[in-house]
């Protein structure tokens, strides 16, 4: 096997010129904070680093617009961006182990505020993106409302490395809440399901609403206020109201559980994260655990999106695959021991052709992050 | 304007036609086409070689693959109210109407979902949603005819997507029929993708990438408390920099309106909302949320407001007074005609902190031609409206079309966009190089071209054709924001 050219362009020229000069297979990488996600990468013939194309191209603060170039690291845009009161508001796992924005949206990453905020999918505003040849083409803008064109920043979205490299976003913001609480209440997953379900009929309007570690964690942001006394008292006496420290402390444990156990050596086991209609996620996480050995679930019982950590076993995560879909659900396997071949993707979307088709229009000899939805394209 | 041209379809394709739908679905009497000749936007109109009327899914697919079959294209239409000429009929294709297929298929209070065929209105959606506390959050001003297949189409906005977003972030699955006729699924039961987001790709696609059978759409929790005013303002500048506070103070109002003197006369000669006539600018602010979150931030708008000179603050008391506050700003549009035989929209954005620049260049273009301009626009997010105001029959119509245009395009200088929410379709397809690359809009051809390599879906919208634009100029010209230092061109 050759050794791969590695290239870490600093502008967009250097980029353009990175794919436009050279030949074959291409594998881009971020802060590599997903690397081990979706498909295995085939080995590349350039490996293409996005880490020293970062910075903030210009911040709009009265317009709570920013544009970036797509290497920043969420957490150090964020920094920025709080000394004017704002945020990107993706509360990712992997933000705070310095994943960058490009990495976040080519991964379709998204965490527990997502129920409120939506995922980067709908804060992206704007993109520069560059084919395999190396041409360099926009979509969307700088403005917030805009229909004009396609709105191709959505292609990017979960494209794992494939047809494009995102170059430079465009992202919406919001202010900095002026507090955020956490109320735990402890309990099983089907306790806590139906104790979400008072939670979402509630007028309260909560921003996260997921169980993990024996526990449903229901997070507000706002003013300080009568909120969470109010959402305490729904809950029941058991209920409690975490301080500051427990509630960082809370929200860390089930990032951890997320990002899971790692790829570190004598792992054996890998994350699948799970989409299903909220009112299934329980029954199908009870499912994983008691017939595949899943372990470290999160569950986010408004969104429906978990995740749960398996015996990196490739029969064992096919049937979790098979039991997804039978509920009409989605999967894909998240970080993995080295050469775990357990297969990343279920049964293939029935919008296949589709996107074979986009990817013989974008990249017609298939450079780009080839392997990364492999048994599909 | 009125450019018909009627061309027989292939008999074949007509017996297919008749075949798959039943011939009384098959509209081909020139009478009863003209009804389809054109959309909101009247000053296109193409009579259709033929109109359509499936009422299933399956017929829309079986429908398709005749088309596919015989390389006859099609235009998909909802409602028709769409104002940027998307829905136009080709004149030897066929009009797809989906106003048959209407039937609300399941609501799910518990997952807060609803599955939707696409001829359901928008307003029908959040009245089948109502009894379990739920409502559906995109709001057009159209809301009580337009259709969410339309509202896929279009990506369409309304009064209160500031807060809530677009049609794109509360469809979480589409059920699409292809220009090959087959049927494909886009998205899925919750935001989790398998691969790229081809949802949000047909999301604004404008019909020209498929036609949309089955929509899921999410539901929310309809708000504890709401609270709306109607503030008046000196100056066009005061009212801005209270919408600018607003932001700057952390609050994200459900909705942020203004409209200027000409829009309140023609709203208060149509519906009597209690505007005030005569003033420079009218603000409606509207809040929502947990009672005491809305109440608290309620008062510091209140409190913003009086700070920059309102010289009248009127909250509204009751929903009574809140509906008379929005038939008001709904009703402009229809309005203008009261005060002028014809008008033209425009539905240009430009970042917020822009808008007293954009709205005095409006106005000093609007005077350079001896032409009225009223201002509606949505403020919080710098989607503007200006109604091109003039007489057809003095002759003023090609005057007015040109700055109606210029408006559009100096949007587009100031760092914004030729659309907000109408769509580029008929319109503003021309203009699309002002806003767009070559390179940017070959990309888009190219999605085209692999949803629909024939090119039968809805063809001449959105895109810049030759036939349609005239080839372009081969000179170089700097991009606009290229010109601005926003973007560098390599």
């Amino acid at each position: 096997m050759t050794i791969a050219t590695v290239l870490r362009p600093t502008s967009l020229a250097e980029a353009a010129a990175a794919l436009a000069d050279t030949t074959g297979s291409v594998r881009i990488v971020g802060a590599g904070t997903a690397a081990d996600w979706a498909g295995s990468p085939e080995p590349a013939d350039v490996v293409l680093s996005t880490t020293a194309l970062t910075g903030v191209i210009v911040h709009n603060p009265g317009d709570m617009t920013v544009a970036v170039r797509a290497g920043t690291p969420l957490r150090e845009l964020n920094a920025m961006l709080a000394v004017h009161g704002q945020r990107v508001a993706s509360d990712a796992a992997r933000v705070d182990l310095g994943a960058t924005i490009g990495g976040l949206v080519a991964t379709a990453d998204a965490g527990p505020s997502a129920l409120v905020y939506g995922c980067l999918r709908d804060l992206v505003i704007g993109a520069t993106v560059m084919l395999a040849d190396g041409t360099v083409a926009r979509t969307g803008g700088h403005v917030i409302k805009n229909v004009a064109g396609y709105d191709l920043a959505k292609l990017v979205h979960g494209c794992h490395g494939t047809l494009a490299l995102i170059a430079e976003l465009v992202l919406r913001l919001h202010p900095l809440p002026g507090a955020t609480s956490t109320v735990r209440l402890i309990g099983s997953l089907a306790d806590s399901a139906e104790a979400a379900r008072a939670v979402l009929a509630s007028p309260l309007e909560p921003v996260a609403c997921e169980w993990s570690n024996g526990a449903l964690l229901v997070r507000l942001a706002g003013t300080p206020g009568a909120l969470p006394a109010r959402l305490a008292t729904l809950l029941g006496s058991a209920a409690r109201r975490l301080d500051a420290a427990e509630q960082e402390a809370a929200w860390a444990a089930h990032a951890a559980l997320v990002a899971g156990p790692g790829s570190r050596p004598h792992v054996d086991r890998a994350v699948l994260r799970v989409g299903a209609r909220p009112s299934r996620l329980p029954a199908v996480i009870a499912e994983l655990t008691s017939e595949l050995g899943a372990t470290g679930v999160t569950a986010g019982l408004a969104t429906g999106v978990g995740t749960v950590t398996l015996p990196a076993d490739p029969d064992v995560v096919a049937r979790a695959h098979q039991l997804v879909y039978g509920v009409g659900g989605s999967s894909m396997l998240r970080s993995r021991p080295p050469g775990c071949v357990a297969p990343a993707w279920g049964p293939a979307p029935s919008a296949i052709e589709v996107l074979r088709a986009v990817q013989a229009e974008l990249d017609p000899r298939g450079r780009l992050g080839a392997g990364r939805f492999h048994p599909w394209m | 304007m009125e450019r018909w041209l009627m061309t027989r379809i292939d008999a074949t394709a007509q017996r297919g036609f008749d075949r798959v739908l039943g011939a009384e679905n098959v509209i081909s009497d020139r009478a009863r086409l003209r009804s389809y000749e054109c959309d909101g936007l009247t000053g296109y109109r193409v009579i259709p070689a033929l109109v359509l009327l499936p009422r299933t899914a399956e017929q829309v697919a079986a429908a398709v693959r005749v088309c596919a079959e015989h390389g006859i294209t099609f235009v998909a239409r909802g409602a028709g109210t769409g104002l940027s000429g998307g829905a136009l009929p080709v004149a030897d294709g066929v009009v797809i109407s989906l106003q048959r297929l209407r039937r609300v298929l399941a609501v799910d209070p518990v997952d807060r979902l609803a599955v939707l065929e696409p001829g359901v209105t928008n307003l029908e959606i959040t009245k089948a949603a109502a009894p379990y506390g739920l409502y559906y959050a995109p709001d057009p001003s159209s809301q009580q005819v337009c259709t969410i297949g339309g509202n896929v189409a279009e990506n369409s906005g309304g009064a209160h997507c500031l807060k809530y977003g677009f049609t794109t972030n509360h469809v979480l699955a589409l059920e699409v029929v292809l220009a090959d006729g087959s049927v494909v699924t886009l998205g899925g039961d919750t935001t989790e993708q398998l691969g790229p987001d081809l949802r949000g790709v047909f999301l604004g696609s404008e019909g020209t990438l498929g036609i949309a059978t089955k929509v899921t759409v999410r539901l929310l929790r309809t708000p504890e408390a709401v609270r709306t005013l109607l503030a008046d303002f000196p100056s066009v500048a005061a009212a801005g920099e209270v919408v600018s506070d607003i932001i700057a103070g952390g609050i994200v109002p459900a909705a942020v309106e203004m409209m200027d003197t000409l829009a309140i006369e023609a709203a208060e000669a149509a519906v009597c909302a209690g505007y005030t006539l005569g003033v420079p600018a009218a603000l409606v602010v509207e809040l929502d949320g947990p009672a005491q979150e809305c109440h608290n931030q309620f008062e510091r708008v209140k409190a913003i407001c009086e700070a920059h000179g309102c010289t009248r603050l009127h909250i509204a008391a009751d929903a009574e007074e809140r509906a008379a506050i929005w038939r008001g700003r709904k009703s402009a549009f229809a309005a203008v005609g009261r005060i002028s035989p014809d008008y033209f929209v425009q539905d240009g954005v430009v970042p917020r902190t822009r808008l007293a620049e954009v709205l005095s260049r409006i106005g000093e273009m609007g005077e350079a031609v001896g032409l009225r301009v009223a201002n509606v626009f949505h403020a919080g997010d710098g989607n503007l409206h200006p109604l091109v105001l003039y007489d057809a029959s003095a002759g003023e119509t090609a005057r007015a079309e040109k700055l109606s245009a210029e408006i559009a395009e100096l949007c587009v200088e100031l760092g914004g966009s030729l659309s907000g929410e109408h769509g580029i379709g008929t319109d503003k397809a021309c203009s699309m190089p002002k806003m767009f690359s070559e390179a940017d809009l070959e990309l888009m051809g190219r999605v085209r071209d692999a949803f629909d390599p024939g090119g039968l879906c809805n063809p001449g919208k959105l895109l810049p054709t030759p036939r349609l634009c005239g080839e372009r100029p081969g000179k170089y010209r700097p991009h606009p924001l290229e010109a601005a230092g926003v973007i560098e061109r390599l």
